[in-house]
């Protein structure tokens, strides 16, 4: 994901005063890709089939620590942690934790570049993010000592394309980009037996009660796979079509924009909106009382589009070994199961299969697709990381579309 | 004489704070949007990398910008935002003129009351008014309901300009109503009672003596409101989203918070500022002309 929440400014100056200062990189994780070697520096970024080791900058903690104590500041997403688990990880280690919120992934990365903030432990940023993060020094290696729990993430999260090894990131959560729709206000859901559902965004039927991810990445992915183009192109004339595409379906459809679909769908003043799966999970808990589970659908392609969030611990963690019990805290899979419960968004583990999920009621039969195993994880699509450049396309497009 | 010399050097110190205050925190962070508008954007990490010299000012970013805003989809955004903010403040004055007018003139005893009733919404949060509207209007709201019994079908949040606008209204309402009030309540009741002895009518003195001595007041609380409203990206983030009305506040919003190009939205911004220097030159200039006529 690339977006949770709106409405906070941001004081950007803080941000542009740090950027001012620059930053030394280490050498390693530059690749020339232009004469000059300065500002055409780029970073390596990982794709499935090109994976990344990163380097290793700074070392481990050591072997064998007592946790520090204290208070463990933990930055992530807002509505992103049960608050239940939190405080059993509290009392289990006679902790205190503190969670500071981020909007976006630019936000996150400004507030931990400034130094302002420091956080030990950072929660909810996905891979587009994380090369940068190692180039600003900001994240420790990880030890897996530590991490007894790991051998449950999925198998093909345990050593990722985008972190060779695992060596700074553990999987927090996995997710999928699809549909969420009623199933109970007339939905034409044969277009989501045609196998391209992302039709029905353009049916002028749903306008008013439609919605769509605010998050460009999400968006624009959609509509290239759509189109059956690379979800990840930078080519201007692909985007061009996908801006024409956008624009078309805000005249049949005038959508929403937002990322408000767990609570809209059940409540039932949407009726189709492009969500993450995990919004469909989380919105069972947000069905009126006198409403079934079943009323909730969840529409993805069968080559998914699928990402995960992730924890990482901050290379000026105050208490990196607490973090990373944190971290194994939340690998063990009680905790993640009732951690789930309250979050929606599905532990990227591999202890918990779709069926043990459905038999154990914390999804409904109904909703079985918006679950991603790990054979589904393996084999969908990857929103990756952008060049620069083509990032710069990318917001252009999405400037334009939201401009009307 | 030296005494006289001595209370300027006063006065010159008495303005030394809110001349501080405003270098700290107006100019000198103004200048920090520029240097980030004309800088660079590190090629690594995606930030602003502002140019504190302006002889490394570059200007593409700025003509690009400047393209989308004369040729491009901003075009529509700063068009819309214009029509938004003067429907907004033209119906805010159409709400907001009586209320000052009879609580300046008429509300006698109970104006200190109503005074403070004006004043409660400033008490609450302008995004938990916006919410609580938004709660409202929803399909099941109280207000939806409302106009359905009396047979007014209408989805207020499927993303209509009328929804912003009147979201606009309720929200800076108050911001009008105040210095407008203050403007009347100083009006000389001697000049109306002179217009009513020499024949004129209820309605011809109230636009002949009231409505042109309240015209200061008027366009101070005009500009009050419409400053805000044309940076505003909340109302529209709450009670719309929608792409069709999507105003320059919010492509501020998503350039700065969003992106990797927030010297985008920093151009966005000082464009928007320049405009609005026009805007505050005309306020300056009419009301200096009114001071000089009323002094003449």
């Amino acid at each position: 994901m690339t977006a949770r929440h709106e409405f906070n400014r941001r004081r950007f100056l803080q941000g542009s005063a740090a950027v001012a200062g620059g930053l030394m990189l280490p050498a390693s994780i530059l690749s020339a890709c232009g004469d000059d070697g300065g500002s055409g520096a780029a970073l390596k970024l990982a794709r499935p089939d090109k994976p990344v080791t990163l380097p290793t900058v700074g070392d481990a903690i050591a072997n064998g620590l007592s946790h520090e104590g204290g208070t463990l500041q933990i930055l992530n997403y807002v509505d992103y942690l049960n608050p239940d688990v939190l405080a059993r990880f509290e009392e289990t280690y006679g902790v205190k934790t503190a969670v500071t919120t981020y909007d976006t992934e630019e936000i996150a990365l400004n507030k931990l570049r400034s130094g302002a903030y420091q956080p030990d432990l950072i929660l909810g940023l996905t891979e587009s993010v994380l090369p940068r993060l190692v180039a600003a020094d900001l994240l420790q290696p990880l030890n897996k000592s530590y991490l007894s729990n790991f051998n449950n993430v999925i198998a093909g999260l345990r050593d990722p394309y985008y972190d060779l090894g695992a060596q700074y990131t553990v999987p927090y959560i996995i997710y999928s980009t699809g549909i969420g729709y009623r199933t109970d206000m007339d939905v034409d859901t044969s277009y989501f037996d045609s196998g391209n559902g992302w039709d029905i965004l353009w049916d002028p039927a749903y306008s008013g009660r439609l919605g769509i991810l605010d998050s460009y990445r999400d968006v624009i992915g959609s509509v290239l796979h759509r189109n059956g183009a690379d979800i990840n192109t930078g080519d201007q004339k692909v985007l061009d079509t996908v801006l024409a595409d956008l624009q078309a379906m805000t005249a049949a459809t005038n959508p929403k924009i937002d990322i408000l679909a767990y609570t809209e769908i059940p409540a039932g003043t949407r009726v189709v909106n492009q969500c993450w799966s995990g919004d469909m999970l989380l919105g069972v808990w947000y069905l009126p009382e006198d409403a079934g589970w079943d009323v909730l659908g969840y529409w993805q392609p069968d080559d998914m589009v699928t990402g995960n969030d992730l924890f990482c611990v901050t290379s000026k963690s105050s208490r990196p070994v607490l973090a990373h019990e944190f971290i194994n805290f939340f690998l063990d899979v009680d905790n993640a199961l009732e951690n789930f419960g309250w979050t929606g968004y599905q532990p990227a583990l591999e202890a918990l299969p779709a069926s043990t999920l459905i038999e154990w009621e914390y999804v409904p039969a109904g909703l079985e697709n918006a679950l991603i195993t790990p054979e589904q994880y393996a084999a969908g699509n990857r929103g990756v990381a952008l060049e620069p450049e083509v990032d710069a396309r990318w917001t252009d497009v999405w400037a334009a579309f939201t401009a009307g | 004489m030296r005494r006289n010399s001595d209370g300027q050097w006063l006065w010159g110190l008495l303005a030394g704070p809110g001349t501080t205050w405003l270098l700290l925190l107006f100019a000198l962070p103004f200048y920090g949007l520029a240097c980030m508008a004309f800088g660079e954007i590190d090629p690594i990490f995606r930030n602003a990398v502002p140019a504190w010299n302006p002889l490394d000012w570059q200007f593409e970013n700025f003509g690009d910008v400047m393209h989308e805003i004369l040729f491009g989809s901003q075009r529509r955004v700063f068009v819309r935002t214009i029509l938004y903010v003067a429907s907004a403040v033209v119906l805010s004055f159409l709400v907001g003129y009586p209320v000052a007018y009879y609580l300046a003139r008429h509300a006698g005893r109970w104006r200190g009351l109503l005074l403070a009733l004006m004043i409660l919404p400033f008490w609450v949060n302008y995004l938990m008014r916006m919410l609580a509207w938004v709660n409202l209007l929803q399909v099941d709201g109280w207000a939806t309901r409302a106009f359905s019994a009396f047979g007014l079908q209408y989805n207020w949040l499927d993303g209509k300009a009328i929804t912003v606008v009147l979201g606009l209204v309720y929200g800076y309402v108050p911001f009008l109503v105040l210095p407008l009030y203050a403007s009347l309540e100083r009006l000389d009741v001697r000049l109306l009672e002179a217009a009513r002895d020499l024949g004129a009518r209820p309605g011809h003195a109230f636009r002949m003596v009231t409505m042109p001595l309240s015209r200061p007041g008027m366009m101070a609380a005009g500009v009050i409101i419409a400053l805000p409203m044309f940076g505003d990206y909340y109302t529209n983030d709450m009670l719309s989203r929608s792409p069709r009305t999507e105003m320059i506040g919010n492509q501020v919003d998503f350039y700065i918070n969003g992106t990797s190009q927030p010297q985008k939205g920093a151009v966005l911004v000082l464009v928007l500022s320049a405009m609005l220097v026009v805007f505050m030159s005309y306020y300056l200039v009419s009301t200096m002309r009114m001071q000089r006529e009323l002094q003449a």
